[in-house]
């Protein structure tokens, strides 16, 4: 056999035992064999064809789960990426690109996610449906139970780290915002889109509903807003001239920003009913799990419970049958007195 | 290469429960496989300070049983046995395949499962016709308990005893020996290094120490060895050095009162495999785990009670002064609302909110801490063990107490266990003992306590009037004035390798070089690791001075310590008693064989 890699400290007996059975299958008569696989085999199918079924979907959803936390890394990743270089003079016209992927990204672990919730949805109802059916030993049950909970776990721990990818990307977003507008000449109406304001409330009077932020609101609104927002990122610090000139472009160029502006509006929008979204799932997700607990119990701590439960009751079973044996006892002597006083009864009278 | 045992035990583990396939680097399967898990007693010991059940929800594992537990079949899944190569074992799992319980099973052994075992399995198998359900058999090499980072044991129960029984013969006492020799060769399987040897002469510690050798000459010469560095630690600086001791060489350590938090929980609480059970505050009885996860435990073990009660005190101070401030950020600002600051008030609660849990199991950390104190405080005043601790230390000293003060003692507080161990540690103390003495302590002892344990006495003065007694002379002499246990000094003196009349006359064994050759001074050069191994029974004490030992160096360096089982004060006067017994006190019978 070879020398394995530097980790390995244990040897692999098997191909020791396969030559030992084979040599002790050559010394025993074949005959005897054939019967008994068969009967076995029939009794078992209906059982096995349900837990293989179990086992199929339990893996697949597995599969899909382990799938999403990888494309949940490579989202992490992308947005690192954007948020590492903000001063990088290309990117901030270009970044309409990646914010593209990171918004299909996003739509698409969200489908899964949902996806795999519903499915184990589906799984529990089948275990329980597996279970109640009857002619299913109880290990089983315990374990498609355990299996079920193990992926709402990782699911939910999936789903986790997707908000929190969100709401890392959520504060990018408002990182840039933030530096695009240090880098804006003053003026005084070069606003924090983040913060609600009145003024730009009243402005837009045409707004759809109430939770979309006001920065969400219209066009009209939009070339005030973001008057500025041309210019580049690590700009030569502006004067007059080139502002005045930056006006007449800005004119210009105000329905390029108009688009761009509108699409960064849509998906913040988008981040922010995601996050909804993903809290009504968490709420499922933890009525779901509720019954988990603490898991970090010893493996032999249920031994000593078991131990001492049993000799309670074996104790208890004694006292039992004490009580049972006296009783009896207590019972034939009851008799022998009665039958003594029928007696005597009899005697006298007959 | 700093060498971590639980680490490494752990890693193995976690290989074994992953079906023997490389781990990736997230810790999850490869392949979404749901597995059980099926172990014996000595595995389950062996696991559970390792590992928690999450850790086995980590990997897959659904279910875990005992192999003697009557189980149900779960058909369609993968099940993995970590059993002990025994007949009865193999009995269960012959059982278990021919009733097809599980799919398929995957075969783990704690240590090399001998071939007419193996024979018996396949034929067992055949029988039942079962054959094809056996994936792989593999043997682990994992026999031994790790309870932290440097100390393990191979949970071996009443070693001393059977190596120092006088009835016993020659091949009850190979028997243990082969028993040792393949727990030590476990862990240096599992930790792939191979030491340098280095034993005291005469008694249990040479035998197992060329055992030892003889066994690793012949797994090197074998084409699959598991120590597959090669050769290119030819020097000894890469090398560790073991170090195997007898408990007959400083018996006192394993008797005596200690006064630190660690071996006081041992002594008192009876912590087994990281876990104690004391009495809670309202009554019940609450069970807690004291391993390395534990940043109180580990940072205060060696510290003296006193002082571990004032640590407790100032971390509850600090958490309080903690949970004020969040309070304070979070709570009273409802003054000073401001558009601008709602969003830093928000940024201020999600960060009390994700502080809570960490907030909540430091709290967690300090309630247990300070039950386990209270516990403590309450039986030491109980059985005044501080002051047992401080006069055995000054006896050990200075060499034997008044003969008043003795006697106060015996007749003052403590257990009956507390005054024996008492009176055992004075006569270790004392160098010369008169006969009168003898008596009245026995007396003494009879009058304290009404059960016979005045034989141990006899015994004690049995063993001490024959060769133990150049060893007790001798071993007062290797104590230096700052109490060093001589085991520590050993040790120290083994790692550094300098010529040292105290250890010049130990063998030495090294299982790569060529038999013939002699032993190269370079080979006896400064070690930076060492695995100190006490056949006999070890316990707390020792390993905290070993630590300690490790800690000073400069630089710093790497002890294991690991010995047979660990054995509590009590317990080990117990065996002594066994042993007092086997020898047949009154009579003059032979001494002990070592």
């Amino acid at each position: 056999m070879p020398v394995k890699l530097q980790q390995s400290s244990f040897r692999d007996r098997t191909p020791e035992f396969l030559n030992v059975a084979e040599r002790l299958k050559k010394s025993f008569s074949s005959t005897q064999n054939g019967a008994n696989s068969a009967s076995k085999a029939e009794e078992q199918r209906f059982a096995v064809a349900m837990q293989s079924e179990f086992n199929k979907r339990a893996s697949k959803i597995g599969f899909g789960i382990h799938q999403t936390s990888q494309k949940l890394s490579k989202l992490a990743k992308c947005k690192l990426s954007t948020s590492l270089n903000p001063a990088v003079a290309k990117r901030t016209s270009v970044f309409d690109d990646p914010t593209m992927e990171i918004q299909e990204l996003t739509a698409v672990i969200k489908q899964d996610i949902t996806a795999l919730n519903s499915a184990v949805v589906d799984l529990q109802l089948l275990s329980n449906s597996r279970n109640e059916s009857g002619n299913i030993s109880s290990d089983t049950t315990t374990h498609s139970t355990t299996v079920v909970d193990d992926l709402k776990n990782r699911l939910m721990s999936a789903t986790k780290e997707f908000k929190e990818v969100l709401t890392m990307r959520t504060e990018n977003l408002k990182v840039h915002e933030n530096r695009r507008q240090l880098f804006s000449t003053a003026s005084k109406d070069s606003t924090n889109p983040f913060v609600r304001q009145r003024p730009l409330a009243t402005r837009s009077a045409a707004s759809a509903s109430a939770s979309p932020p006001p920065w969400a609101n219209g066009s009209p609104s939009s070339s005030q807003l973001f008057p500025r927002k041309q210019i580049d990122g690590e700009s030569q610090p502006l004067i007059q001239q080139q502002q005045q000139q930056q006006q007449q472009q800005q004119q210009q160029l105000v329905p390029l920003q108009d688009s761009y502006m509108q699409s960064r509006a849509e998906a913040l929008q988008n981040v922010e009913s995601t996050i909804h979204e993903l809290s009504s799932i968490f709420n499922q997700l933890a009525t779901l799990v509720s019954q988990q607990g603490e898991l970090a119990i010893r493996i032999d701590e249920n031994m000593d419970d078991t131990l001492a439960n049993v000799e309670g009751a074996q104790g208890a079973l004694l006292k039992y049958l004490h009580s049972i044996s006296s009783n009896r006892w207590l019972m034939i002597k009851i008799f022998f007195v009665l039958i003594f006083f029928l007696m005597v009864f009899l005697f006298f009278v007959a | 290469m700093a060498l971590n045992l639980r680490q490494k035990q752990t890693e193995c583990i976690t290989r074994m429960l992953n079906l023997n396939q490389p781990v990736n680097s997230t810790g999850t399967a490869n392949e979404e496989v749901y597995k059980i898990l099926i172990y014996d007693k000595y595995c389950q010991n062996m696991l559970s300070p390792l590992i928690h059940v999450k850790d086995l929800r980590k990997h897959g594992v659904t279910l875990y049983f005992l192999i003697d537990k009557d189980r149900k079949p779960v058909h369609d899944v993968p099940a993995v046995y970590f059993v002990q190569p025994n007949q009865s074992n193999i009995q269960r799992i012959v059982n278990d395949a021919s009733h097809s319980l599980y799919d398929s099973f995957h075969l783990n052994f704690s240590s090399s499962i001998p071939r007419p075992l193996l024979e018996d399995l396949a034929s067992g198998m055949l029988n039942s016709d079962s054959i094809n359900r056996i994936s792989k058999v593999h043997d682990q090499y994992l026999e031994f308990v790790t309870l932290e980072e440097n100390l393990f044991s191979l949970a071996q129960k009443s070693s001393y005893v059977q190596l120092n029984d006088p009835s016993a013969g020659d091949r009850e006492i190979e028997e243990i020996i082969e028993k040792i020799v393949s727990g030590l060769f476990c862990v240096l399987a599992t930790l792939a290094v191979v030491p340098i040897i280095r034993c005291p002469r005469g008694g249990p510690a040479e035998m197992v120490a060329s055992a030892l050798d003889q066994r690793m000459r012949d797994h090197l010469l074998s084409k699959n060895n598991l120590f597959s560095e090669g050769g290119n630690f030819a020097s000894s600086f890469q090398r560790p050095i073991l170090c195997i001791f007898d408990r007959t060489f400083e018996l006192s350590v394993g008797i005596q009162h200690d006064f630190r938090y660690r071996p006081l929980v041992h002594d008192v609480l009876g912590l087994k495999l990281n876990r104690l059970s004391v009495p809670g505050e309202k009554g019940g009885m609450r069970s807690y785990e004291l391993d390395s996860f534990d940043p109180f435990w580990v940072a205060n073990g060696s510290l003296e009670f006193p002082e571990v009660a004032i640590e407790i005190e100032t971390q509850l101070n600090k958490y309080k002064k903690d949970v004020d401030e969040v309070n304070r950020r979070t709570g009273g600002n409802a003054e000073e609302f401001d558009g601008q600051d709602l969003i830093g008030n928000t940024k201020h609660l999600m960060n009390a909110v994700n502080s809570l849990p960490e907030l909540t199991e430091r709290k967690q950390v300090i309630d247990k801490h300070t039950n386990i104190a209270t516990v403590l405080l309450g039986e030491i005043k109980e059985r005044s063990l501080d002051s047992y601790a401080k006069k055995e230390y000054d006896m050990m000293v200075r060499g034997g107490i008044d003969r008043n003060e003795l006697l106060s003692v015996l007749k003052g507080k403590g257990t009956k266990m507390d005054k024996l161990r008492f009176a055992i540690m004075f006569l270790i103390s004392t160098e010369s003992i008169p006969q009168s003495e003898i008596k009245s302590l026995n007396v003494s002892l009879a009058s304290a306590n009404s059960a016979s344990r005045s034989n141990i006495v006899d015994w004690a003065e049995k063993l001490y009037g024959q060769s133990i007694s150049a060893v007790t002379a001798g071993v007062k002499n290797l104590l230096s004035n700052d109490r060093q246990l001589a085991l520590t000094r050993t040790v120290d003196a083994l790692m550094e390798g300098r010529p040292n009349p105290e250890i010049d006359s130990y063998v030495l064994y090294d299982p790569r070089a060529p038999k013939s050759s002699s032993g190269a001074s370079h080979l006896k050069g400064p070690f930076k690791e060492a695995i100190v191994f006490m056949i006999g029974g070890g316990n707390y004490v020792e390993y905290g001075s070993l630590q300690e030992l490790a800690l000073r160096q400069q630089p710093v360096k790497h002890v294991i310590y690991g010995t047979t089982e660990i054995l509590t004060g009590a317990e080990f006067v117990e065996q002594l008693s066994l042993l007092g017994q086997k020898m047949g006190l009154g009579s003059s019978s032979a001494p002990p064989t070592h």
